[in-house]
Formats: C-alpha cells, sequence, structure tokens
C-alpha cells in the first residue's frame, strides 16, 4: 500500500510527462469500448424493430433489400405488389394476422406509411410492445394521420393540424398532395424504431391522393406533373371519378374558397370537397409494397415461407425478419472485426507510449531508488513502484477513456438518432467490456514488468551508490 | 555495535576492500576519512547490508549480515539503520513531511518509536526539523525542490534520526555546503546523535571536520588495498 501511495506520488508529479499518454490511451480505450457499443446498441435496437413479426412479404428481391426498405425505409422497392396477395396471405389459416404497409410518400423527408388498423392491433417491436398513443388515438377518418413520435416532436404538430404529404421520398419533393391535406388524429409515444420517424395514414387515403395528384377530380388545374408509376392505373379510375364527375362540379365555388385556405399554409385542417369525394369512392389500392404476417405457431413458417417463395401467381419474397437481421449483422461482422483490430492495435501503441515513458525514466530516478534502497526498500519494492506506476497511469487512462465514451455517446446519440434513426441507448458498461478494460489493465502491467526488472537489476547493482 | 572482520570485497574481480578489523562501539561518533575513490561508499553499503562481502564477517548489533537473507537485511536496514546522502537526499515528488516519514513506512519498529513522542508522525517530524532550526511552517509547505540545500540536508537528518535508529550513516553529507554551514550541520548532527545515544559514522574527505568527533579512522590505514590500484 505504501509503495502504491508512492507510486502515485511519483506519476502525480509527472502528469505533464504523462498528459499524452494518458490521452492517448484514453482514446484508444474510448474507440475499442464504442465499437462494442455500437455493435451491440445496432443489433439490438434492429433486432427489437423486427421481434413481432415472423416474416415479411414482399415483392421478388433480395431478402437484405426487403428487409431495408420495408423495415428500416432505408432505399425504396422497385416493384410493388399485388393488394389481392395480401388477402390471400391473411386468408391463411395459420397467418395470426397481417399487416399491409404501402411506402413511397414522404413529408418533409419524413416517410409516410399507408396500412390498416392491423398495424395497431398487432404490430409490436421490442418484444411483444404494442405502438401506445401518446395523444389522440386511430384514425377514425380516411384523412386522418397518425404521427410517429419523431415527427411531432421534430415538426411540431398538435392534433388537428393539417398535413399536406408529398409524392416520393425526397427530402425536396416538388409534387404536393395539396389537394387532400390530412389532419393529425393520433401522435405514437416513443418506440425507438423507425416507426417514430414515419406517418401513418390509411390504404384508402394513399391511394385517394395519388388519383387526386393526377387531376382526376378536376378541382383546379394541376401544375404538378404525372407520374410514371400511376399512369397505368389511369384508364381505370376515369371511370370510376366520370360518375361522380357532376357533384365535384357543382360545389366548385365553395371548393376554391377552400383552395385558398389551404394553399395558405393553414395550421388546422378543415374537410375539403376533395376530401368527401374521395371518401364516398373509397378505393382501395390495387398495389402495395409489402406485409407483415404475424403466425399462429412458429413451425408454420417455414412452410409459408416456402409456399409463398415458389408461388407461381405473383413473384413474391418471404422472408424471416429475425434470420435477415442476423445476415447483415453477418456481412457488418467484417467491418467490426476490421474496428476492432484497429482499437486494440491503438490501444497497444498507447501502452507502448506509457513503457517508453517508464523506461526514460528508469535512468533518471537511480538516486531516487538509492534513497528508497538506504531507508529499507527491497529491489522487489523498487519493482513494485515501477508496475505500480504502470498500473496507475493505465488505470487512470481507462477512467478517461470511459468519461470520454459516455461524453461523446451523449453527444452524438442524438445525431444519430436524427441523422439515421439509429437509437443509441445509453447503458452503463456490460461485463464483457469491463473484461476489456480488465484485459488492457492487465496488459499495462504485464509490459511494465520490463522496467520493472530493469529497475531491480539495477538497484540490486548500484546499491545505494549513484556515481558511477 | 558495529564489527568488521577480514572482510573482503571485490567489483567486477578487483579487490576493492579488505578489512582485516574494525570495530565501532555503541554510541561511538566515528570519523573516516578517505579520498574519493577509496572505497567509501562501497563501505557504508557493506555496514548498512546492501551488499554483501565474499569474505568475512559484518555484524552489526550483534547481527551477522551475511548470515540474513537479503530480504531481512532491507528490513534490517530500515530498522536500524538512518542514512544521509552526499546531496538529493529527498524523493522530489515527496514533500518535506513525507521525506521525512518515509523510514517509517518500512519499518514498523521506527513507527512505533517515533510515535513514543509524538502524537502522529507529522507532528514528530516537524517535532524534529524544529530541533534542527526549521520552524517556519511556510517551508514545511515548500516543495522539495524549492529548499536550500543547507534545509535539504537538515531535513535528511530528520529523516535519519526519526524513530531513532542505532545507527546513523552519513556519506559526505556536508560536501555540497559551503564551510559556514559544514560546521553547523556537524553540530547539529552530532548533537541530535548524542542526545539520542545513536552510533554516528561519518565518512568524508574532509579532514576539516574531524574534531568534531571522538576518532577519526583513516580508511587508507584500515584498507589495506591501496586506492591506486582500486582507481
Amino acid at each position: 500500500m505504501s509503495i502504491f501511495r508512492l507510486a502515485l506520488k511519483s506519476i502525480q508529479s509527472r502528469k505533464a510527462t504523462f498528459l499524452l499518454t494518458f490521452i492517448s490511451i484514453a482514446l484508444s480505450v474510448m474507440l475499442l469500448l464504442s465499437v462494442q457499443v455500437i455493435k451491440k446498441e445496432a443489433s439490438s435496437g434492429f433486432m427489437q424493430t423486427v421481434s413481432g413479426t415472423d416474416l415479411i412479404i414482399g415483392p421478388k428481391s433480395s431478402q437484405i433489400e426487403l428487409l431495408l426498405y420495408s423495415v428500416f425505409h432505408i432505399g425504396s422497392p422497385t416493384t410493388l405488389m399485388e393488394y389481392k396477395s395480401y388477402e390471400k396471405i391473411q386468408s391463411n389459416k395459420k397467418v395470426k394476422w397481417a399487416i399491409p404497409i404501402s411506402l413511397g410518400d414522404s413529408h418533409k423527408g419524413y416517410k409516410v406509411v399507408a396500412t390498416n388498423e392491423n398495424f395497431f392491433k398487432h404490430y409490436s417491436f421490442a418484444n411483444g410492445k404494442k405502438v401506445e398513443f401518446r395523444q389522440g388515438k386511430v384514425f377514425e377518418d380516411m384523412f386522418h394521420v397518425v404521427l410517429g413520435y419523431e415527427v411531432a416532436k421534430k415538426l411540431n404538430y398538435k392534433l388537428g393540424d393539417n398535413i399536406v404529404l408529398s409524392h416520393g421520398d425526397a427530402e425536396v419533393s416538388f409534387i404536393h398532395h395539396e389537394e387532400l391535406p390530412f389532419k393529425v388524429a393520433g401522435i405514437l409515444k416513443p418506440t425507438h424504431t423507425p416507426v417514430d420517424k414515419t406517418l401513418i395514414i390509411t390504404l384508402h387515403a394513399m391511394k385517394a391522393v395519388h388519383n387526386d395528384s393526377h387531376g382526376h377530380f378536376m378541382l383546379r388545374p394541376k401544375k404538378s406533373q404525372q407520374h410514371d408509376e400511376h399512369h397505368e392505373d389511369e384508364e381505370h379510375h376515369d371511370d370510376e371519378h366520370d360518375e361522380n364527375h357532376n357533384k365535384e362540379h357543382d360545389d366548385h365555388e365553395e371548393k376554391e374558397h377552400n383552395d385558398e385556405h389551404t394553399n395558405s399554409s393553414t395550421k388546422t385542417f378543415k374537410e375539403n370537397l376533395s376530401h368527401k369525394v374521395a371518401k364516398r369512392l373509397k378505393i382501395l389500392p390495387e398495389k402495395i409494397s409489402t406485409v407483415y404476417v404475424g403466425m399462429d405457431s412458429k413451425s408454420a413458417i417455414f412452410s409459408l415461407q416456402r409456399k409463398i417463395n415458389n408461388n407461381t401467381q405473383e413473384p413474391l419474397s418471404a422472408i424471416i425478419p429475425a434470420l435477415a437481421v442476423q445476415d447483415l449483422w453477418n456481412f457488418f461482422e467484417i467491418v467490426q472485426t476490421t474496428l476492432n483490430i484497429i482499437s486494440i492495435l491503438v490501444v497497444f501503441i498507447g501502452l507502448l507510449g506509457m513503457l517508453s515513458l517508464i523506461l526514460m525514466g528508469v535512468q533518471n530516478r537511480r538516486k531516487e531508488m538509492a534513497i528508497l534502497r538506504s531507508i529499507g526498500a527491497t529491489p522487489f519494492d523498487i519493482g513494485k513502484l515501477i508496475v505500480g506506476e504502470a498500473a496507475i497511469v493505465c488505470g487512470i487512462s481507462i477512467t478517461l477513456g470511459v468519461v470520454f465514451l459516455y461524453v461523446a455517446l451523449f453527444i452524438v446519440s442524438q445525431p444519430l438518432y436524427d441523422m439515421y434513426g439509429f437509437y443509441l441507448q445509453i447503458q452503463p458498461l456490460s461485463l464483457q467490456e469491463f473484461a476489456i478494460l480488465a484485459l488492457i489493465e492487465c496488459c499495462a502491467i504485464l509490459i511494465s514488468f520490463i522496467p520493472a526488472y530493469q529497475i531491480y537489476k539495477q538497484s540490486l547493482i548500484d546499491g545505494m551508490n549513484t556515481q558511477t | 555495535m558495529i564489527e568488521l572482520n577480514n572482510m573482503q570485497f571485490s567489483w567486477k574481480e578487483t579487490l576493492i576492500l579488505n578489512i582485516e578489523h574494525l570495530q565501532i562501539e555503541a554510541n561511538e561518533k566515528v570519523f573516516i576519512q578517505g579520498v574519493s575513490g577509496s572505497g567509501k561508499s562501497t563501505l557504508l553499503n557493506l555496514m548498512a547490508g546492501v551488499i554483501t562481502a565474499e569474505k568475512g564477517k559484518v555484524i552489526i548489533n550483534n547481527n551477522d549480515l551475511k548470515a540474513m537473507k537479503s530480504a531481512q537485511r532491507d528490513s534490517f536496514r530500515a530498522n536500524h539503520i538512518g542514512f544521509i546522502f552526499q546531496q538529493f537526499n529527498l524523493i522530489p515528488y515527496l514533500n518535506l513531511i513525507e521525506n521525512i516519514i518515509l523510514p517509517c513506512k518500512f519499518s514498523l519498529l521506527r513507527k512505533e518509536k517515533a510515535l513514543k513522542h509524538s502524537k502522529s508522525l507529522e507532528e514528530e517530524a516537524i517535532r524534529l526539523l524544529g530541533n534542527l532550526g526549521i520552524n517556519s511552517s511556510a517551508i514545511l509547505k515548500r516543495g522539495v525542490s524549492e529548499l536550500s540545500i543547507g534545509q535539504q540536508q537538515r531535513v535528511a537528518i530528520a529523516r535519519a534520526l526519526i524513530g531513532s535508529p542505532e545507527i546513523i550513516i552519513a556519506d559526505e553529507p556536508t560536501s555540497a555546503l559551503d564551510s559556514e554551514h559544514k560546521a553547523s550541520f556537524v553540530k547539529m548532527l552530532f548533537d541530535e546523535c548524542e542526545k539520542q545515544n545513536i552510533t554516528l559514522v561519518f565518512v568524508s574527505h574532509d579532514e576539516s571536520l574531524k574534531n568534531h568527533f571522538h576518532r577519526t579512522i583513516k580508511l587508507s590505514s584500515i584498507n589495506s588495498v591501496k586506492s591506486e590500484e582500486v582507481e
């Protein structure tokens, strides 16, 4: 203990010299730990998001592609699947529930998910949690929208607010569905999944806004251009709209008044004629992006997956999200291993820096060692002093590194979430991480045996002589 | 009591010391005079048990140093011998008080003895410094490197004295001091040893200091190896 105190004082007197060592080891420790933390958080975040879904079904594509766009809203589907297929899947006896999902629209950079009430009933995440409402409730009206926690918070929306969706998923879209604004009916509690960053609308409404964007309701001249994706449907809808044409015309004047209102960026929702028309039509889409499926039994998952993948009527893919996420991680493993190797090397370099500082000290401290010998310190004590110094330097550095880590996590977690939707939960260090830190400390102590042995030998030979 | 009998010591196969007999009685204050390079420091290392002679015996207070294991010798030294060096006696990263009480960290015996005089080791250190003429609390707060050499050497005496070891060995403690301080330093050391019945072995090349001591031994007269041969 006494030797340890001496070592502490000795380091304290040389803290300026050791400052760079402290910082370099601390930074390397931070790097090493952050690789672990990010890996852990990312994999648990991904797993949690898909934990409640047994199968994800979409148009024929690779499993990672389907997983990324359907669950994480990364990238966009190139093809769509038939709504009829959804109905077929839902009618399957072994299917407990099925949620249709249609993607493609956005609002100020946030994705719009069109679905039905099944989403609120059945979608679960983080081992069985259901989405919960912070304010409001599930849409009762076709043009109601439910906002993810993040969307409402960032864009400062309240219940009853008016929202205009945009076509496509670019941050800046030139096609706005101005004709058919939505009313905020509910705001969800945070889920720490991509749901937080989405706006949820009904499938009917999704269909309606797209019909309208072609100017089918003809309530005023459209500025925006037609969109290829929906072109093929055009003929079909025209028939439907013709029947309503007269009614639309009658209400024209009233509508123009409303339009002015809408365009001058109103905050409160007011139902306009287009809404009424669309509601009367209430058409379901022919195409959707994907279907989330929950099964009655785990054993049925594989047989349904096989059945869908071999389906001849429509080329579809069914993936088991938990396995797909695993695949994704296997891919990231390479990146993680590389980062691990780099950070281990950096730790090693830091420790070598410490070693060289201590070795340099050995020669300059012969007088000090002679004094210690004279008052009864054994050469072994003097060796212990050096080991103690290394242990202290490394210990302080590790502590500093952990502090750096948490400061960095704290700073980076919000931007990371904002930019990538990656929710970094700040947790205490795990046992495994403590083991890593202990290992680093052990390495420091182990390499300090080199100077310790040197000084041990030196003090055996020198005794109390320092003049040699 | 220190006794050396037929002691020989070689360094790198060269005989440095060959002392047939040297005896220093308890409470004696002995001045050992020798030119530099005559093996003075080696002799002191042998007396303190830091190194051992290959032949002959070193007996201190009836204990044969050679019969002990090296760790035993180290702890024997901690318990019974105080040391004062030529210069830079103090550990730079410890403060004045910490430097003085350091021997008590290695020797329980000296710690107990020190606590007989004062309530705490710190108090004892301050008391010893007071006896040596360092009273000002301003000095106590100073870093070791901020002290003058004269002050540093007095702190070194306090460290050697703490816990009243039976023997104090001083190795050229005055060589860094000017003549005025030299005399007062020797007197101070001498008086303190007298008070506590400590055997003092004072080694120096400086003959002018010998008047203070009971006995003067010329190293060249007891060492049969001549210093020319050593160098």
